[in-house]
């Protein structure tokens, strides 16, 4: 291993970013990695907050931000810090790094961001009230892009954290992320802010309204009606109209966030596992990443089955059977046994086989300027600091550069 | 030894004795396979669309005319099929089978279209830069149209006034995005008071909670963190929507290939005229270090043994958890085997189905 020799890809990475994104489709170990990547740079003196949308209870209790009582939840983006917990693992000194977690949740975020952009009480309300925004709200989470962007924008500003390590909702396109603030921004240009600035404001509606109908640019709203009948068009133009203040400061923001998720100290890495599917959903993430000007920094390839070195490719049944016969045990079991083993060890060391190639093929696609970090899969859950400790050790020692084609 | 392409499958097994006390397999499938809407969720990498496709040729091969719906730019199940180019509209891929993969522009065209009926209409609105803006920038547009969309599609009849679709099973994306769509309904009545959608917002939410004709299947895995959220998932929907899940399918569950019982006999019969593994290793190295070729049956065992400990271990771990998940919906849980493959071909998907409840079909 060269790991100890000189400092891997990934361990400059945690050394230097001051954004790490984890990407990738669900279910393949984002929040997990997320939070143990974040707990190796604290110990490496990294001032971290892992920012994570909708961590697995074990990772909270793991973390020490929950008890033993699900319903008991912690506050939701709030910095909790983890920190005092950590010293226990790093012997013989403090670690200069201090680790934070937060956990997002879009609505709340959605009521925060509205009282941070409007500071006119009056406005507020105003929006906050909005019948549309307040019916939409519970289903935010269906749609977290927005809100984890947002707050993205909130923590680069936090004097308190030097590296923030995002765990991104699932996603099988990334473009779905990095265009949450573009299709906003892109929305909000000038030629659709004046339009709304013909929606007319409360308590002037029936002339605001018939205004609209009349005038050249009132096709879409006229659109808009018959798609959600007239009725519906007093709520509609209420819900632009209201959000008029607000449009504007959400611009700024989402581009001020698509710079900074350009900037060459953010690092995007995509986490995936073997299969199939999985490898295809990776090797497009990584594409349109690259097709959107950034350069993934390497994969972190979760759930590889381990097969011990020594194993040979050919387990002999024969031999098998003959071991169980000799033990005594009687011979139609015996034969039975050895039938279903052999058939289960063949197909193991296939799988094994399968997700080295696997992992090859990504390591080919990364090249030898990223890196690749294979995980073995894990038997049980993360339930302590200590075990995400040495997934993050298995992340940072497995890296490696990635293969010349 | 068999190349990667020609592995055959496991040979059917008798079935391992079930985990925990449960609904019998052919009830619940049979309750499952009445409906007219199947939603499969559940945490990503589980095997949502495994078990999606599962069940579509379960009911296929029943005689029902059923639309597997993928919310998806490219379909996942078109390859299984061999079929180019799955798009919106559904497509017949096998008997009684038909496939269709949206994504949220597709929706938004039906809705249009079957709003504004005038095709010159619907281009100019979706061409039009504030009515798409509003599509993408009002949250939870996605799972807003594809209920639409749903809704709709079962309401499709044939030129003889046959309903078109049997059944229409939904391999649906992340559990969040399904816990926004059981909002959706409450939240469009709210939004808009009176006027269609209003009247829509109805509909669908008497077609999601109706019991008799939409039911929610949750998938997971036989292990810690997916079982431990699919109780969550299901906590919540209960609480905040009254929605109980008509079955849990728990996927990969591995063979009893042996009991612990009998890895204990296995280990000692092992260990009684030749080293354990760690003996082996022990060998290994010694081989390893004098240059000799290795032994090649000390090897077999080792691989042997190696098998049946992760298989026992798996298994082990499954049964303490799946009482509890099965306690959680009562009874109702489906297994399907593991298949000693990440992805698995049409005959694999259609050997699950033959046996999902441990039957012929």
């Amino acid at each position: 291993m060269s790991a100890a020799a000189q400092p891997t890809l990934a361990l400059e990475t945690l050394r230097r970013a001051k954004l790490i994104v984890l990407a990738g489709s669900g279910g393949v170990g984002k929040t997990t990695s997320s939070a143990a990547l974040a707990l190796q740079a604290a110990l490496l003196g990294r001032r971290v907050l892992v920012l994570t949308i909708d961590p697995a209870q074990r990772l909270l209790q793991a973390l020490g931000l929950q008890g033993e009582d699900p319903a008991n939840k912690p506050v939701a983006n709030v910095p909790h810090e983890v920190l005092p917990r950590l010293q226990h693992l790093v012997p013989g000194g403090q670690p200069g790094g201090s680790l934070h977690a937060m956990m997002l949740d879009a609505g709340l975020g959605a009521i925060a961001m509205v009282e941070r952009l409007l500071p006119d009480a009056q406005l507020r309300d105003r929006v906050l009230n909005n019948r549309i925004y307040k019916a939409f709200l519970p289903t935010l989470q269906a749609s977290p892009d927005y809100m984890a962007l947002e707050l993205l924008f909130e923590l680069s500003l936090d004097p308190r954290f030097d590296l923030v390590v995002l765990d991104t909702p699932p996603m099988h396109n990334a473009l779905d992320f990095l265009k949450a603030g573009h299709t906003l921004a892109s929305f909000i240009n000038e030629r659709v802010l004046k339009w709304f600035a013909k929606v007319p404001l409360p308590g002037k509606k029936a002339s605001g309204l018939s205004s609209l109908f009349g005038s050249g640019s009132s096709m879409a709203m006229s659109v808009l009606g018959r798609m959600f009948g007239a009725d519906a068009l007093p709520d509609i133009a209420e819900f632009f109209s209201s959000f008029q203040e607000v449009l504007p400061k959400l611009k700024d923001r989402a581009l001020a966030t698509d710079a900074m998720l350009r900037e060459p100290s953010t690092q995007f890495l995509v986490v995936t596992a073997p299969g199939e599917t999985s490898l295809r959903e990776a090797r497009h993430l990584f594409l349109q990443l690259q097709q959107h000007g950034i350069q993934p920094g390497g994969f972190i390839v979760n759930r590889m089955l381990q097969v011990p070195v020594e194993l040979g490719d050919r387990p002999g049944q024969a031999s098998l059977t003959e071991r169980l016969l000799q033990s005594g045990m009687d011979a139609k079991r015996a034969a039975a046994l050895a039938e279903s083993l052999h058939q289960a060890a063949e197909r193991l060391l296939h799988l094994g086989r399968s997700d080295l190639e696997h992992l090859r093929q990504l390591q080919r696609m990364v090249g030898p300027k990223g890196f690749c970090a294979p995980v073995p899969q894990r038997e049980g859950d993360v339930h302590s600091l200590v075990q995400l400790r040495k997934l993050g050790q298995i992340v940072v020692d497995g890296a490696a550069p990635g293969l010349a084609t | 030894m068999l190349g990667t392409m020609t592995q055959p499958l496991p040979t059917a097994q008798p079935p391992a004795a079930p985990l925990t006390a449960r609904m019998p397999a052919p009830a619940l499938l049979r309750e499952m396979l009445s409906k007219e809407l199947l939603l499969v969720t559940g945490k990503g990498g589980v095997g949502k669309s495994t078990v999606a496709q599962v069940l579509a040729r379960r009911a296929a091969s029943q005689g029902k005319k059923v639309l597997l719906l993928e919310l998806e730019a490219v379909s996942r199940a078109g390859p299984l099929f061999r079929a180019a180019a799955v798009g919106p509209q559904p497509k017949e891929v096998a008997p009684g089978l038909w496939l269709a993969a949206l994504e949220t522009m597709d929706s938004l065209r039906y809705f249009a279209v079957q709003q504004l009926k005038i095709e010159t209409l619907v281009n100019l609105a979706l061409r039009n830069r504030a009515v798409e803006g509003f599509f993408q920038a009002v949250p939870a547009v996605k799972p807003m149209l594809f209920l639409y969309h749903v809704w709709r599609l079962l309401e499709e009849h044939g030129p003889r006034g046959d309903r078109r679709w049997d059944l229409l099973i939904c391999d649906m994306p992340t559990s969040g995005f399904v816990q926004g769509m059981y909002q959706i309904p409450l939240t469009l009545q709210q939004t808009f008071r009176a006027g269609p959608v209003h009247g829509y917002g109805k509909a669908m939410g008497d077609l999601l909670l109706d019991a008799q004709r939409t039911g929610l299947v949750l998938v997971t895995l036989p292990e810690e963190m997916p079982v431990v959220e699919t109780l969550e998932l299901g906590a919540a929907l209960r609480k905040n929507h009254g929605v109980q899940p008509v079955a849990v399918v728990v996927n990969g569950v591995f063979p009893s290939a042996l009991d612990a019982g009998e890895l204990a006999e296995l280990a000692t019969a092992v260990q009684k005229p030749t080293p354990d593994a760690a003996a082996v290793e022990d060998a290994l190295a010694l081989e390893r270090l004098i240059g000799a070729e290795p032994v090649a049956d000390l090897m077999d065992l080792g691989a042997h043994l190696w098998a049946a400990e992760l298989l026992l271990g798996r298994r082990q771990r499954a049964q303490g958890l799946l009482p509890k998940l099965g306690d959680a919906v009562r009874g109702r849980i489906l297994e399907l085997p593991f298949l000693f493959r990440r992805e698995l071909p049409l005959a694999a998907i259609d050997q699950l189905a033959a046996n999902l409840d441990g039957g012929q079909p």
